[in-house]
């Protein structure tokens, strides 16, 4: 039997906690919420507690954090309107670079993995791609207008410059850049979903996409790419995106949030019924088709929303929470 | 909201445009009357009906006019998904057909004159789009326009040298203000002839970069100026039965048209009372199933006298109205005696943000840009934020790569490529008779007989205006997570 056991709960934060992001080694991972205040967790011995607490960055609610790949970066979207970059090049993180240009609410920024681009999205119904220009300086490279409704989620392909954003029009959007004039366009809209998507995360490979929303589904997405062997026609050459499986029936509620391991291939979802759940691809999967079991069912993982998931990426089965409920949670997951 | 201008505005790949960006939030005062249970309401196909008295009365729509966008700070638009009831292409073919129009104020007025302004942009995305010759597509518009029942049809090349020649004086004085004065916001000066830069500009960052904007009108309003002010009475007409209408490439230019400050309340009309433009004309012709190439075609108007004619004519420098590289040698050469000045840009980050520079001895004594699209908009009000602006003039436009490439200019079709069709049209401008504002005797004439002279008093309030910070009202009445 798979189980999730809970290895150590953390309070801290006054109000809902909204994100947590993994430090890329996975051995420290932030976290922020409604207090505007950013909290990052380390591990002494096996207990994991406060190391720092980033404060006076902004004004408002701080939606997501996201670490950078290198590690030296903290970046964090606020309801403030701004995006803020920490960095650590005085000894400690500290704050210095904003990035303005989001009308109101940003909610959600990304590192691209080369640490290159960051990308931003928010409740003005645009996503921004933003290029480290130099030390603390940021230039916007794009406003991409494309969704109709706010836009929840960004997140990067795991290996190339593609970006993808999900929203409450319930599609989901790939851009990338024109090298031949630098101008980033839609090159694919995923539609399937009937209610807003809340997130969105890629395997390990780039060629899988799984989103979350609150039509309480799972999709999986996979990607058809020139000269595909299954013979999927493509009009332009661009990937086409298609969905292959659809998990219904399992979700209660809306589901914010979820997170593929890129070292198990297990995927975890955050669900508004307080439920962590974990699914695993089947032996007997087709490729084409892929079929997902329900191998475990965390009840009352949280008192309140599951707003977050993320697995460690050291790839150690340890998966963070966090909840409406000022709570974030660290579990150890194993299958026997 | 809906309105029948948005079919046509599917964007292709081109999305650097300013779109709309919030839900409207506009109060609606509401009549209620008492009622003793909750009010029922039925939808129909028609509008919505209230059913609380017994029988089906039909509820009042909520109608959102330009004004009221204009004054409002809730979101930033561009105009394309208001309901522009005044600016549409039904207005003008009422217009046309009842020979009288109600304006902005409610009054309905009959129409004496009916005068159309063409502009180049939208004209050459009309010879593009039907395979004509420039020349040939002015005539047959000149010619459609006439056969709707327009009075006169006229080029806008005065108010587009007037505009540039109130720009480069403009920007003399600024440069003068800044070397006594710093530390006030004279330079860099931005330009002010794109109406969605303008309006975003206002809705967003207020006082901080408004006094960086130049207060040269741009030449669709001293176009207005001209034909509200000079033409009517020189035609001995009151210049509310002149109804004005202008040929342009973008949606903006409604809101720009709708503006109170191009309200006269002496004339008691707009400058311009509608806005037409190219994707609409091209609607125009399909519903009436007409071609543009099979229309007779018909000379340019001339009401101005003596002066030599011009026609639709292209400026040096951008496809947008060459205010940069026109500002730029006239600042080279009047400060440093520079006349054959190279300007050669260079491009940054991308093709859209490119900037030349002036060198003397060896020092850099003049650096212009050229920003178009809303990224690079972002870009330069950060680059000014931050203290970081190296340059003394920025021609901004809020689509990429100008207007030759507004947000009204006809789709590419069959597959053609935006970028293709921007090439195409930048060839076809560059390839139009080149206007020298400097030169053009008709506005000579007009500065003397109807603006008392250059930098007169006159000449400052007609040719000049204003901007206004609209404060933002942060609602959190409809916060989504």
């Amino acid at each position: 039997m798979a189980k999730l056991e809970l290895l150590q709960s953390l309070s801290g934060h006054k109000g809902i906690v909204w994100n947590v992001s993994w430090h890329p080694l996975g051995k420290i991972f932030a976290s922020c919420g409604e207090d505007k205040i950013i909290k990052l967790w380390g591990k002494e011995g096996e207990s994991w507690s406060t190391k720092t607490v980033l404060v006076d960055g902004h004004q408002r609610t701080i939606r997501e954090v996201s670490w950078s790949p290198c590690g030296n970066f903290i970046a964090s979207a606020s309801f403030d309107g701004t995006t803020a970059v920490w960095d650590k090049k005085s000894g400690q993180f500290e704050c210095n670079a904003t990035l303005e240009g989001h009308e109101n609410e940003v909610k959600s920024v990304a590192w691209s993995p080369s640490g290159q681009l960051l990308a931003t999205c928010g409740r003005d119904k645009s996503v921004w791609v933003w290029e480290v220009a130099g030390e603390d300086e940021y230039v916007c490279e794009a406003v991409l207008n494309v969704h109709n409704q706010d836009v929840k989620k960004v997140a990067w392909h795991p290996s190339s410059d593609i970006l993808a954003s999900a929203s409450y029009d319930n599609t989901v959007k790939m851009y990338k850049e024109d090298q031949s004039d630098n101008d980033w366009t839609c090159v694919a809209t995923l539609q399937s979903h009937e209610s807003t998507v809340w997130s969105l995360t890629f395997d390990k490979s780039g060629k899988r996409l799984a989103t979350c929303s609150d039509d309480r589904t799972v999709k999986i997405w996979q990607e058809f790419g020139p000269d595909n062997q299954e013979g999927v026609n493509l009009e332009d050459r661009e990937s086409i995106w298609k969905c292959v499986c659809t998990l219904s029936g399992y979700h209660t509620r809306c589901i914010y949030d979820i997170t593929w391991c890129t070292s198990t291939g297990l995927i975890a979802t955050a669900c508004g019924d307080d439920i962590i759940r974990v699914f695993k691809e089947t032996d007997d999967s087709d490729p084409n088709a892929p079929t997902f079991d329900l191998i475990h069912t965390k009840l009352n993982a949280h008192s309140q929303d599951v707003n977050c998931v993320k697995w460690n990426p050291s790839g150690n089965q340890e998966l963070v929470s966090c909840s409406d409920n000022g709570e974030v949670k660290i579990w150890k997951f194993t299958e026997q | 909201m809906a309105s029948r201008f948005s079919g046509a505005l599917q964007l292709t790949d081109l999305d650097d445009f300013i779109t709309p960006s919030q839900e409207c939030i506009k109060p609606v005062k509401i009549e209620k009357k008492q009622s003793k249970t909750g009010a029922k309401i039925k939808i129909g196909d028609d509008g919505y009906f209230d059913l609380s008295s017994g029988k089906e009365q039909k509820l009042q729509k909520v109608e959102i006019t330009l004004a009221d966008c204009l004054a409002c700070s809730g979101c930033i638009t561009s105009a394309e998904s208001v309901l522009v009831t005044r600016q549409s292409q039904e207005e003008l073919l009422r217009v046309f057909s009842e020979r009288k129009y109600t304006d902005t104020k409610g009054v309905t007025r009959e129409v004496s004159l009916v005068v159309i302004s063409l502009s180049p942009q939208p004209t050459l995305s009309l010879a593009a789009r039907y395979k004509i010759e420039p020349e040939d597509a002015t005539r047959k518009l000149v010619g459609y326009f006439k056969s709707l029942g327009a009075d006169l049809v006229l080029d806008m090349t005065v108010a587009e040298d007037m505009s540039v020649l109130e720009a480069q004086q403009e920007f003399l004085q600024r440069y003068r203000d800044q070397q006594n004065d710093p530390s006030e916001k004279h330079l860099p000066m931005l330009a002010s002839s794109c109406p969605g830069w303008v309006c975003y500009a206002e809705k967003t960052h207020g006082n901080f970069i408004l006094p960086y904007i130049s207060s040269t009108k741009s030449p669709q309003q001293i176009m207005g100026s001209m034909v509200k002010q000079h033409l009517s009475s020189k035609r001995e007409l009151s210049p509310g039965g002149v109804y004005h209408v202008t040929f342009m490439p973008c949606y903006d230019k409604k809101l720009e048209a709708s503006r109170e400050d191009f309200y006269s309340d002496i004339l008691s009309c707009h400058d311009v009372d509608c806005v037409i433009t190219a994707i609409e004309l091209e609607q125009m012709l399909a519903n009436s199933s007409k071609c543009l190439s099979e229309i007779e075609g018909c000379d340019l108007d001339w009401p101005w006298g003596d002066a030599e004619k011009t026609g639709i004519r292209s400026h040096v420098g951008s496809g947008s109205g060459g205010y940069a590289d026109q500002i730029f040698l006239y600042a080279a050469e009047q400060f440093f005696g520079e006349t054959k000045a190279p300007v050669i840009y260079k491009n940054l980050r991308n093709p859209d943000f490119r900037e030349v520079t002036l060198e003397m001895d060896g020092k850099e004594v003049l650096r212009f840009a050229i920003a178009n699209g809303f990224r690079n908009i972002q870009n330069l009000v950060q680059k000014l934020k931050r203290g970081k602006s190296p340059y003394h003039y920025v021609e901004v436009m809020a689509c990429p790569s100008g207007c030759l490439n507004g947000g009204a200019q006809i789709r590419p079709i069959n597959g053609e490529s935006g970028r293709d069709l921007v090439a195409q049209l930048q060839a076809m401008y560059t390839q139009l008779p080149l206007s020298h504002p400097s030169q053009n005797k008709l506005v000579k004439q007009l500065y003397n007989d109807w603006l008392d002279g250059k930098e007169s008093d006159k000449a400052k309030a007609v040719l000049h205006t204003s901007y206004h910070a609209l404060e933002k009202n942060d609602i959190a009445l409809n916060i989504k997570w």
